[in-house]
């Protein structure tokens, strides 16, 4: 067993970085541990039962841990923060940088996301049912590797510079996905060998300065980048994790700004 | 009363920091400038006392702002801040060096979050440099060897008025001795400015398509023919006709403004036109400076850097510093209604920040560090009035190439004023104090 309960029983006055809220922290602690472990509101120095009422314990195997969190959230950073395993289910919209830097588990976000949700994940899955702010997925400040591994679904819209600087390797078998119902500007930005999935459509700057990898829109973009080329059409995209995405797509190369010859490719659909 | 002359007085105004000034000053007042422009004659005037002065701590009292003393004002300025949770200092770009460097102390002192003006100017060409590096050089370098001069995206001859005339167009240097007539100058922007209209080639972009126009230009200057007849507004032909010139000359130089980085796309467009500059260094050597507002914006990126790691947008909640513009910036953190008390030094957001969050701002107590009367101090509830950095006292700025230059004093400041460092050591010991520290 490893079911644990959070409710938030009184709202913060200042952004609350909760980065031990995460089976990882929660692994093996009693209820009464898990109450004390630390929260920083502002620049004091808290504990979570200021602000939550803990129910269950933290089981000794990482996999079993189900952490489920209710109320206004939107306060709240950094919940599962480079989380390894387990589960976390967030009842309600969720403040910036939710699941960054995970590398395994899941965490389900039943409702909106602030930015930076889960940037720079190297493993695991991230489920957004509403909407999702700014950089999802994304690289943080001047760094040349974003999201290596892992999946991140959105259900809504995206902000802008989603994914952004995604890192995957063929040989090495890691294909970082990207799955969102309609994107900001820069979806896919300097894209090296990620695979993104836009359901709807897209604002403008697609892919850009995409060195490979694929980036599939299934509705209309924008504003195309102009350095990019049309290629043909197609009737099915296969895609280097090996799934297949039937309908008819035209095939763009690029960008081409990177590279006269290029193994990047967008989709757009016909 | 004599007239004294003082020479060689560096102007405290914009990022070109000419250094050839020229004020006379009699019975403590200034009475001439040469040399400077408009924009620099006037903050030099506006040091003379005038009602837009302060002159002593104000604090305000049922509505209204109270002469107090500096005790009274300091101690009621450092009870406010050692007691904060997430206290905002804002400004700084407008000051000197050392009162930068004690910026930072009181930020990590209070556990509070520090940012500069960067953040709503170059703040996103900083993070590009992160992103994608920097080839610069010095302004003088430019000076005696560039033939060509890119301005994308900024008008000198308003926001920098002797940039061409010192660094970029009409001076004479080693190997431009005919000064204008060896260099070519090329405009970007969307408006016909009045640099556009000097310019050797003028290309209008449609507003907020720079990014599009950058990389059509990257993959073009590969060899690439492209799938479209304009790009950005601007025809197929132009930009092959740009292409040449750009490869076809000497030492190019691009300077950009707030056009590429506070337009759409921001940091990215930013990123673009360095990927471009980088590009061109395969055919012929190729810079860029971005085009620094305030005086010395610069050096708070620098001192800011030295210390932190980080030039602006700096948070010290968990004693030691973080960074991430967008969280830790300024008009988000005011947006969120995520801090308790705002420190403005040098700076007049209340006429700058989008709307609310200058209203939040203004619903929690304020701290200003100001020697004239603005917006933002007029509704401040303290007033601590400094004496004019680069006018009143010594100190050092950064130029917009990051060449630090030695301000000068050339009067007295009104009896009763404090430098910002003083100011800002008197809060530090204060607050310690507080803090039990």
């Amino acid at each position: 067993m490893g079911k644990i309960e959070l409710k938030l029983k009184k709202e913060p006055t200042f952004s609350l970085e909760a980065e031990s809220i995460s089976p990882d922290n929660f692994k093996g602690k009693t209820e009464k541990e898990i109450m004390v472990l630390r929260l920083f509101h502002g620049n004091e120095k808290l504990k979570i039962k200021d602000f939550f009422t803990v129910k269950g314990n933290g089981g000794d195997n990482i996999d079993d841990i189900e952490i489920a969190i209710s109320g206004n959230l939107v306060k709240i950073k950094r919940i599962g923060e480079k989380m390894s395993g387990g589960k976390i289910v967030i009842n309600g919209d969720v403040g910036m940088h939710v699941g960054n830097s995970m590398s395994g588990g899941k965490i389900v976000v039943k409702g909106n996301a602030d930015d930076w949700a889960g940037a720079m994940m190297k493993g695991g899955e991230l489920e957004i049912t509403g909407n999702a702010g700014n950089y999802v997925g994304a690289a943080y400040r001047g760094n040349w590797e974003g999201m290596t591994n892992g999946i991140i679904k959105v259900k809504g819209s995206v902000g802008f510079e989603a994914m952004i600087w995604a890192r995957g390797s063929t040989p090495q078998k890691r294909f970082p996905k990207f799955i969102c119902g309609s994107a900001g500007q820069f979806l896919g930005l300097h894209n090296h060998g990620g695979i993104i999935i836009c359901e709807g459509d897209a604002e403008a700057r697609v892919a850009a300065d995409q060195a490979r990898g694929v980036v599939v829109v299934k509705g209309k973009i924008k504003r195309m980048m102009p350095s990019f080329k049309k290629i043909g059409e197609v009737p099915e995209i296969e895609l280097p994790d090996g799934k297949k995405i039937t309908g008819n797509f035209f095939e763009y190369s690029g960008d081409h700004a990177t590279s006269k010859e290029t193994k990047g490719r967008l989709f757009v659909a016909k | 009363m004599a007239k004294i002359i003082k020479e060689d007085v560096v102007c405290p105004f914009c990022g070109t920091l000419c250094d050839d000034i020229i004020v006379i000053v009699e019975d403590n007042g200034i009475i001439e400038v040469q040399n400077a422009c408009a924009i620099g004659t006037a903050k030099f005037f506006s040091s003379n006392a005038s009602d837009h002065r302060y002159t002593e701590p104000l604090i305000r009292n049922n509505g209204k702002l109270e002469v107090v003393s500096w005790e009274i004002a300091l101690n009621k300025a450092a009870k406010l801040l050692a007691k904060a949770k997430r206290p905002l200092s804002y400004g700084w770009s407008s000051t000197e060096c050392d009162a930068q460097r004690k910026a930072v102390e009181l930020m990590e002192v209070c556990g509070g979050v520090l940012d500069n003006t960067a953040s709503v100017c170059h703040g996103p060409s900083l993070l590009a440099i992160q992103d994608v590096g920097c080839p610069t050089s010095t302004l003088g370098e430019y000076k005696n060897r560039a033939d060509l001069v890119i301005f994308w995206g900024s008008n000198p001859v308003h926001a920098h008025p002797r940039h061409m005339s010192r660094y970029s167009d009409f001076i004479r240097g080693y190997f431009r001795v005919d000064g204008y007539l060896d260099r070519k100058i090329i405009v970007v922007d969307p408006r016909n400015t009045h640099t556009a209209q000097l310019a050797d080639m003028y290309i209008q972009v449609n507003p907020g398509e720079d990014y599009e126009l950058f990389n059509a230009i990257r993959a073009m200057l590969r060899g690439v023919e492209l799938d479209v007849n304009e790009v950005a507004g601007v025809p197929i032909e132009q930009i092959k006709e740009l292409i040449e010139t750009l490869k076809s000359c000497k030492f190019g130089v691009l300077f950009f403004g707030l056009g590429l980085s506070m337009s759409k796309g921001k940091h990215r467009n930013v990123d673009g036109g360095i990927s471009l500059i980088r590009e061109l260094n395969d055919h012929t050597k190729f810079l860029l400076t971005p085009m620094r507002g305030h005086y010395n914006v610069s050096g708070a990126n620098i001192v800011f850097s030295w210390i932190t790691g980080y030039p602006f947008s700096i948070d010290f909640s968990k004693d030691y510093p973080r960074y991430n513009p967008g969280e830790f910036s300024a008009v988000d953190l005011l947006i969120n209604n995520d801090f308790d008390v705002t420190l403005i030094v040098a700076s007049d957001p209340a006429s700058n920040f989008p709307k609310d969050a200058v209203i939040n701002m203004l619903k929690k107590p304020l701290i200003i560090i100001e020697p004239h009367k603005t917006p933002t101090s007029e509704m401040a509830n303290i007033v601590l009035p400094p004496a004019i950095a680069g006018i009143e006292c010594e100190g050092t700025a950064y130029r917009m190439d990051k060449v630090p230059l030695r301000l000068r004093k050339v009067k007295n400041a009104p009896e009763g004023c404090k430098t910002d460092v003083e100011i800002v050591e008197d809060l530090i010991k204060k607050v310690k104090k507080l803090k039990g520290e």
